[in-house]
């Protein structure tokens, strides 16, 4: 039925083929999407990247043009190496854990069990709660006097002393990580319970039935079927990861310098809290930070593209 | 075929109007510095945009303000009230795209002094205003003999203790010197139940408040007229005894990565023995009523007599065309004194005009600090590059617990020279 209403040609009293409109009325629908490009893709690039080659004051006056001189600020700076370990620990460790673990979830969630419903609720909370307010909540968890997290674990006899777990230098990524997973965690299942719902049943009845166990029929059935699905949730992942900045922010903020920082809180403080309070220097490394994310997109899509086509 | 022609323009007008929008967003800045190219016409609305002392007082004072503002004057206030967290941030921004407020309630003026973006004294404070306001925050309020920084409050900070804490571990009275207050830490944090014997907030939030109120009681300071002295004896001194205490386990854990806030819980939560605190610390506590908690002078190094660290932020007017009347109108209403003094009240704080200090002197709790807010000692806010070694000092400080005091003051010295 509604095939044949979608397939009533439109134009034909005007000579227009079926699939064809005319190019003003192709731009007024394009119209809406075009405007938010401008409005809120190109024209800010544009503002971020003139802020860039600005000379401001501490104030945020600009005093005049630096040229290229915010760049070669940002890339001299004494922590750039830090920070962007920093941030290929954080980016690389959050998402893989959260690929493992959502793979795993997603598997689970997709069985028929009593309140399945209501676990699948559960997992959606995360998400649906802000990042700062979840960024908040850990730290009350983490803290060193009264956290409960520390609590647990000396009631249970595991630890004689608290943890500083925010604080010690050698807990504090790791603290960090495991929040960034928990919030990546909900999209992610999401993301592979609607691809492993697109599996159709036959193939894995057919693995079945030659005999293939368990972990085979997930190895060489379920996941070469979820490729998209993973593809999908690395890239946006990676993406989000990286430009995470609440978590990140919120849980080192007690921490000084820039020996936890990620690139985005890095770009931050150059603006507002560190001793060289510049926004050109920090629009200069928010240029470089967008360059840095659609350089590893690029380069992740061309390594799975690359490896499809040799198969 | 009329419905798509008519849906086609409307969609292009709806892109070219969101695209002007954009555009126009841009060019905010020129139009601003076209006004003031032109300039002549007096203003009639100004701005204020107001630092969020607390979520209950502060909007409401300012909107009642705005009003009797409107009444009194006939001139227009619009009032933003922004959180500290973000004031920063938003007065940075607004300066680059040319829209400044009016008038911005912040923690430091002299760098925007020294870019010339402000109004001084002469043009827009009435003269009776400023023989009012105390000596002390004049001149740290003054930039190149111009004043320019004028306090809309301040505080002054004072040692808090947890007087139970001091009587189970027998201490008869509050330390005088330091040698005392380390021997006093020792018997609270010796104490069963693993309690904090001084609670030091070294971390990143504000570690130059905590450095000043212990280095001006050594007798130190961050300058020495013109020339910096960061790194003068008397403040490795000072460093290096904090570090004692933070090697002798006398504070909480990890003072260099602990914020005052989490100071301040710790004291309220009844686990530390002692606090650098502050009047707003004072209400919370009282409200709590959880913490039976005494306020003396801080104690000096050789016993000699108490230094308080004062602390003022300002309400500073920028040079708008046309906008000196409104602001002059708005200083002269604003420092009548019911209604500064209602506003330091509500928020806790204490007065900047010696009108203010008499008539708090009957408030028994405030008179520990108004005794020595004449005589407080401000960091030097009245230098442009203490708005940069501030944010060097908050970065690094903490360093020093687990590193060389001398060094990391050396450090900060060399930053403050740089910064000229």
């Amino acid at each position: 039925m509604s095939r044949t209403t979608t397939r009533t040609p439109r134009h034909t009293s005007s000579g227009y083929a079926v699939g064809r409109v005319r190019p003003l009325v192709a731009l007024a629908w394009l119209a809406p999407a075009l405007a938010l490009i401008f409005g809120v893709v190109l024209f800010p690039a544009v503002m971020l990247f003139q802020a860039s080659r600005g000379e401001y004051s501490i104030t945020g006056l600009r005093k005049g043009d630096a040229g290229w001189a915010n760049y070669t600020k940002v890339l001299e700076h004494p922590d750039l190496g830090t920070v962007l370990t920093n941030t290929v620990i954080w980016v690389v460790s959050v998402v893989a854990l959260t690929i493992v673990i959502s793979l795993g979830l997603a598997q689970f969630l997709v069985k028929n069990f009593p309140g399945r419903r209501f676990v699948r609720w559960a997992i959606i909370v995360p998400w649906a709660a802000s990042l700062v307010i979840t960024a908040q909540l850990f730290v009350l968890l983490y803290d060193f006097n009264y956290g409960l997290i520390n609590h647990a674990l000396k009631s249970v006899g595991l630890i004689e002393t608290s943890i500083d777990f925010l604080g010690n230098d050698s807990w504090t990524m790791a603290s960090m990580v495991l929040v960034g997973v928990f919030v990546s965690l909900p999209f992610t299942i999401f993301v592979f319970i609607a691809g492993i719902n697109a599996i159709p049943d036959d193939v894995h009845e057919a693995a079945v039935v030659d005999g293939a166990s368990p972990w085979q029929r997930w190895r060489q059935v379920t996941l070469p079927l979820l490729r998209p699905a993973l593809l999908v949730a690395t890239v946006l992942n990676v993406i989000y990861v990286f430009n995470s900045f609440p978590i990140v922010y919120t849980l080192n903020d007690r921490n000084p310098g820039y020996l936890h920082d990620t690139t985005i809180t890095f770009m931050y403080k150059l603006a507002f809290k560190s001793q060289e309070k510049d926004v050109g220097m920090s629009a200069a490394a928010g240029v470089i930070n967008v360059l840095l994310i659609l350089l590893v997109v690029a380069v992740y899509l061309r390594i799975v593209n690359w490896r499809e086509e040799t198969r | 075929m009329r419905t798509t022609r008519k849906s086609a323009l409307i969609a292009g007008a709806a892109f070219a109007v969101l695209f002007a929008g954009a555009c126009g967003g841009g060019s905010g800045a020129g139009d601003a510095s076209g006004d003031s190219a032109s300039g002549g016409e007096e203003a009639k609305t100004i701005k204020l945009v107001a630092a969020e002392y607390s979520k209950d007082n502060t909007k409401a004072f300012w909107d009642a303000f705005a009003k009797t503002y409107k009444d009194k004057t006939g001139y227009t206030l619009e009032v933003q009230v922004v959180s500290w967290d973000t004031i920063d941030q938003q007065s940075s921004t607004m300066i680059q795209n040319n829209q400044a407020p009016d008038i911005l309630n912040l923690n430091a003026y002299a760098s925007y002094a020294k870019d010339g973006l402000l109004h001084d004294s002469d043009a827009v404070l009435p003269d009776n205003v400023k023989s009012d306001i105390l000596e002390t925050f004049v001149k740290y309020g003054t930039y190149q003999d111009k004043f320019y920084g004028f306090p809309d409050l301040s505080s002054a900070r004072a040692l808090f203790y947890n007087a139970d804490l001091f009587k189970q571990a027998g201490i008869a009275a509050p330390p005088k010197t330091w040698a005392e207050l380390e021997d006093s830490a020792k018997k609270v944090a010796a104490l069963p139940g693993g309690n904090a014997g001084y609670a030091l907030p070294l971390g990143p939030e504000e570690s130059q408040g905590e450095f000043s109120m212990w280095l001006f009681n050594n007798g130190g300071a961050w300058k020495d007229g013109d020339s910096w002295v960061i790194n003068s004896a008397k403040n490795v001194e000072t460093l290096t005894f904090l570090k004692k205490l933070t090697d002798a386990k006398l504070t909480q854990n990890n003072p260099a990565r602990t914020n005052r806030a989490d100071a301040f819980d710790l004291f309220k939560s009844g686990k530390a023995g002692m606090v650098v605190g502050f009047s707003p610390l004072a209400g919370d506590l009282d409200k709590d009523k959880k913490v039976n908690y005494v306020v003396a002078p801080f104690p000096s190094n050789d016993g000699s007599e108490s230094k308080t660290f004062g602390v003022t932020d300002y309400l500073m007017a920028f040079k708008k065309p046309g906008n000196e009347k409104a602001v002059k109108a708005f200083y002269e209403l604003y420092y009548q004194p019911d209604q500064i003094n209602t506003f330091i009240e509500k928020e806790g704080f204490l007065p900047v005009t010696k009108t203010g200090v008499e008539k708090f002197q009957s408030n028994a709790k405030l008179k520990v600090y108004l005794d020595t807010l004449p005589n407080a000692q401000l960091t030097p806010t009245d230098d442009p590059a203490w708005d940069k070694v501030k944010l060097a000092v908050q970065q690094n400080l903490g360093g020093a617990m687990t590193g060389d005091p001398k060094a990391v003051l050396d450090g900060l010295q060399k930053t403050a020279e740089a910064s000229k």
